[in-house]
């Protein structure tokens, strides 16, 4: 499988909230870098315990891949669009049921025996907090209706 | 392999070069200052998306979105005039064969005006960024796409009004 559908395979993983298939796709010890919430880590810890939160949150979650390519060095580059209403608390923020759209760039560093070992993730938080009607940067759990 | 493949090979690795060399020139430009030098690399009809550069009035939404010589080059000169050390740094750098290109770049500065939302404190910021290009077969950067965490950067600045 060459990277571009290995990647594809992982977004719609994400989009089903399969974490543990996931976690098989990756290398035992494959990292993560989910930028804006300054977690870098295991992906087995960090990134799962993230995809599980944003699955639990988001049960309507959409993950539509609006561009890829597959760098020189085997590296995945996607840019993608997650789509969902939510439904329980998410990064600390209250469930009003509010819908979330959010554009985010993705790399999946991809092995020559088709496993990721690293992801690194960019997003706006700040534009995730407005969609999900937080008011202030230090008061993520108050949010306006 | 064949003859034909061995250029075919040279070509890929010529293209992904050319690219990185391209987008290599622009954040030198970049940490120059030089808005014309970097505008000069981009193709006449250069597209440019700041993805997280949403300004939220009361009629509408104001995206970070257009051609590089319209929107991109009044972000940037803005941006410095705001920020008058503004200073970035390639981290990463990742290119393939079509003119597609990644760039991990850090970028940072100190506040010496209001900018956007952001009343000036004087105080200093440093935020990792992603930049997606896309170059043209002659070098040109035809494509410029940005992401990074605005939070980041506003807490940075004390800045704590999320629009």
């Amino acid at each position: 499988m060459n990277a571009c559908r290995l990647a594809e395979r992982f977004f719609a993983r994400v989009e089903a909230g399969e974490v543990d298939e996931i976690l098989g796709m990756m290398t035992p010890d494959a990292t993560v870098s989910l930028v804006p919430l300054n977690r870098h880590g295991p992906m087995a810890a960090d990134g799962a315990s993230y995809l599980r939160e944003l699955s639990r949150s988001f049960p309507d979650l959409v993950v539509r891949v609006r561009r890829l390519f597959v760098a020189g060095d085997n590296t995945a580059v996607a840019e993608i669009t997650i789509d969902g209403t939510q439904a329980e608390a998410f990064l600390a923020v209250s469930n009003q049921e509010k819908h979330v759209d959010l554009d985010q760039a993705w790399m999946l560093k991809v092995t020559p025996d088709d496993r990721i070992s690293a992801v690194i993730a960019y997003w706006d938080q700040n534009q995730l907090y407005r969609r999900l009607g937080v008011k202030r940067l230090d008061k993520v759990t108050i949010t306006a209706r | 392999m064949t003859t034909g493949a061995l250029r075919a090979g040279a070509g890929l690795a010529s293209r992904e070069n050319s690219a990185e060399a391209a987008v290599r020139a622009f954040f030198a430009a970049y940490r120059g200052h030089d808005v014309e030098g970097m505008v000069d690399l981009c193709t006449d009809n250069a597209g440019f998306r700041y993805v997280p550069f949403e300004v939220w009035g009361r009629q509408r939404v104001l995206y970070g979105e257009g051609k590089v010589r319209t929107v991109g080059q009044v972000i940037w000169t803005a941006l410095i005039d705001a920020f008058p050390d503004l200073a970035s740094a390639v981290i990463s750098l990742r290119a393939d064969g079509d003119g597609n290109v990644a760039a991990e770049v850090g970028i940072g500065g100190t506040q010496a005006k209001d900018f956007g939302t952001i009343a000036c404190t004087g105080g200093r910021y440093q935020v990792p960024h992603l930049f997606l290009f896309q170059v043209t077969g002659d070098g040109l950067i035809d494509d410029i796409v940005a992401y990074w965490d605005n939070a980041d950067w506003k807490k940075q600045l004390g800045c704590l009004e999320v629009d």
